[in-house]
């Protein structure tokens, strides 16, 4: 897997990873890779959920370009 | 009065405008109830009179227009009531129903004096515009556009419409900003005026600006608050609800009052009462997101531990189970073994004990027998003994009779005793003549007889014998 999902799709793959493993339909042998799954999953959630990456001033010069634009 | 000049009848201006006064004042000396849209309220802040536009339009084209005067102590009191009433003061482009008076001034022309305003009708206006609003964007299809739209996992990114310095604003940031949880929201205030008439062009224009940058938002919202009730009927206006309900970002309102609901906030995606419930909202959608994964994470360690114990109980139960069964296999075996030696001592002497038996008796048995058999062989040697010579004794006699007969047959065979019985010899050249071939006549031949021997001449010889 890459490191670009989306906590969109990271949020999904938990939730059926922890159905998974709540209906224990999974084994000792699977479990180690599953838990290590799901605490990579969990992490790009909690991040996402406490950080941002927008940033004001890019948005502003954007935003410039585009009125620009509108005015050619 | 008029004077005459070059033979015409010339009036002062002076003269005609106050005839014109006259004549007006005579035939509309009352007051009329009137309706128009006030184009314009036209207050002067110096005296504090008002000095509307009125207007009246059909399909958009003005077919009547008209000045009017509104008096300061009179405007006061119908704003009063409009304030009360309307939510809102006596403002430009809201249709009235006035009582008025026509008046002509020969300086100020031709006027309306306004003495009262209903703001019963205005309500009513609004109230029909309100409607006619709402039932156009949902003829249009746009009334329901924004809701429709597919709200974000995360409402994370924010592009806010507001006033810095307004209380909504900073309740709203306050409940986002620094929330228990640390979840972390990116706010960017796109300001605007957000009551009165000018708010309507002013929104729309921050919404065009948030368009052109929508990638960078989840979502936007108009937040407004601590402006009381007033100057909420642009919030009715056809074009702005228009802009928000047909905006491809889900729009949240939180504008903040206790009257009946905007259209705007009718069609926004979702409307808060206030500003802070607004902040909650976006947090519940966090919680939404947070809680799950919290209980995702817990419900993962929590069955994988029990998975674990699970595994390691049953494999406790089974290394029990083997232990106990491979003792149980051992103390088999060692109880064989010993049962085992046991049964090849006891077999062992058994056997010995037996072998020895056995040897006796063997013992014994060839003793006796030995007696036995020396005592047979003695008998045996003693009748061999006397049979020997009873046998010895047969033998010689046998012996003796034997030689007794061979001895007559000796004698009865002697030339002596055939002589006698009348046989005879014949010799030639000295020795027994067998055949008379070897004999031709001359020869001389001895016979021997009985008593004595005669010697003769052949004379002839015949080899045929047929005599006896």
């Amino acid at each position: 897997m890459t490191k670009k999902i989306s906590y969109t799709e990271a949020f999904e793959e938990l939730q059926q990873l922890v159905e998974e493993i709540e209906s224990g339909e999974i084994s000792v042998d699977e479990l180690s890779e599953k838990v290590k799954r799901a605490t990579e999953l969990i992490k790009i959630c909690k991040t996402k959920l406490t950080s941002t990456e927008e940033d004001v001033n890019k948005i502003l010069k954007e935003l410039e370009s585009a009125s620009d634009d509108n005015a050619e | 009065m008029s004077e005459i000049i070059n033979d015409k009848k010339v009036f002062s201006l002076h003269e005609l405008t106050t005839s014109i006064q006259r004549v007006i004042a005579e035939r509309a000396n009352q007051s009329y109830w009137v309706k128009a849209e006030m184009n314009k309220l036209n207050v002067y802040k110096h005296s504090g009179h008002c000095y509307p536009e009125l207007v009246e339009k059909r399909d958009g084209v003005i077919v009547a227009e008209m000045r009017a005067i509104l008096w300061r102590t009179d405007y006061k009191r119908i704003n009063e009531q409009f304030m009360s009433l309307l939510k809102q003061p006596l403002q430009d482009g809201i249709t009235i129903l006035f009582c008025a008076r026509v008046k002509f001034d020969p300086v100020r022309g031709l006027n309306l004096h306004i003495s009262d305003i209903d703001p019963v009708f205005s309500l009513g206006e609004l109230e029909k515009e309100r409607q006619a609003c709402i039932t156009r964007l949902k003829a249009e299809g746009l009334f329901d556009r924004n809701k429709q739209l597919p709200f974000p996992l995360l409402p994370q990114r924010i592009a806010i419409i507001s006033v810095e310095t307004s209380k909504g604003f900073a309740d709203f940031t306050k409940v986002i900003g620094k929330n228990e949880w640390g979840y972390a929201f990116f706010r960017m205030l796109f300001p605007a005026l957000l009551q009165g008439d000018k708010s309507v062009p002013s929104i729309i224009a921050q919404l065009e600006n948030i368009r052109k940058v929508q990638h960078h938002f989840d979502v936007v919202a108009i937040i407004r608050g601590g402006g009381g009730e007033v100057g909420l009927t642009s919030y009715d206006n056809y074009e702005l609800c228009k802009a928000i309900a047909t905006f491809p970002l889900p729009v949240l309102t939180g504008i903040g009052h206790a009257t009946n609901l905007t259209v705007s906030e009718m069609v926004s995606y979702r409307n808060a009462i206030t500003p802070s419930e607004l902040a909650m909202f976006l947090l519940q959608h966090f919680h939404d997101f947070a809680v799950p994964v919290q209980r995702g994470e817990e419900k993962i360690i929590a069955h994988a531990r029990q998975l674990l114990q699970e595994e390691n109980k049953a494999f406790g139960h089974l290394v029990r189970i083997m232990r106990s069964v491979t003792e149980n296999h051992l103390l088999q075996h060692k109880n064989d073994l010993k049962q085992y030696s046991q049964d090849v001592v006891r077999e062992a002497r058994y056997l010995l004990r037996r072998s020895r038996e056995q040897q006796e008796l063997i013992r014994q048995t060839i003793s006796k027998r030995a007696v036995v058999v020396l005592q047979q062989k003695k008998q045996e040697l003693g009748r061999q003994a006397v049979s020997l010579e009873k046998e010895t004794q047969l033998l010689l006699r046998n012996i003796k009779s034997k030689l007794e007969t061979t001895e007559n047959t000796v004698r009865l065979l002697s030339p002596q005793n055939i002589l006698k019985r009348g046989y005879s010899l014949t010799f030639f050249e000295g020795k027994a003549l067998k055949s008379a071939t070897v004999l031709k006549p001359g020869d001389e031949i001895i016979t021997m007889l009985e008593d004595g021997s005669v010697t003769s001449k052949i004379i002839r010889t015949d080899t045929d014998n047929t005599h006896d």
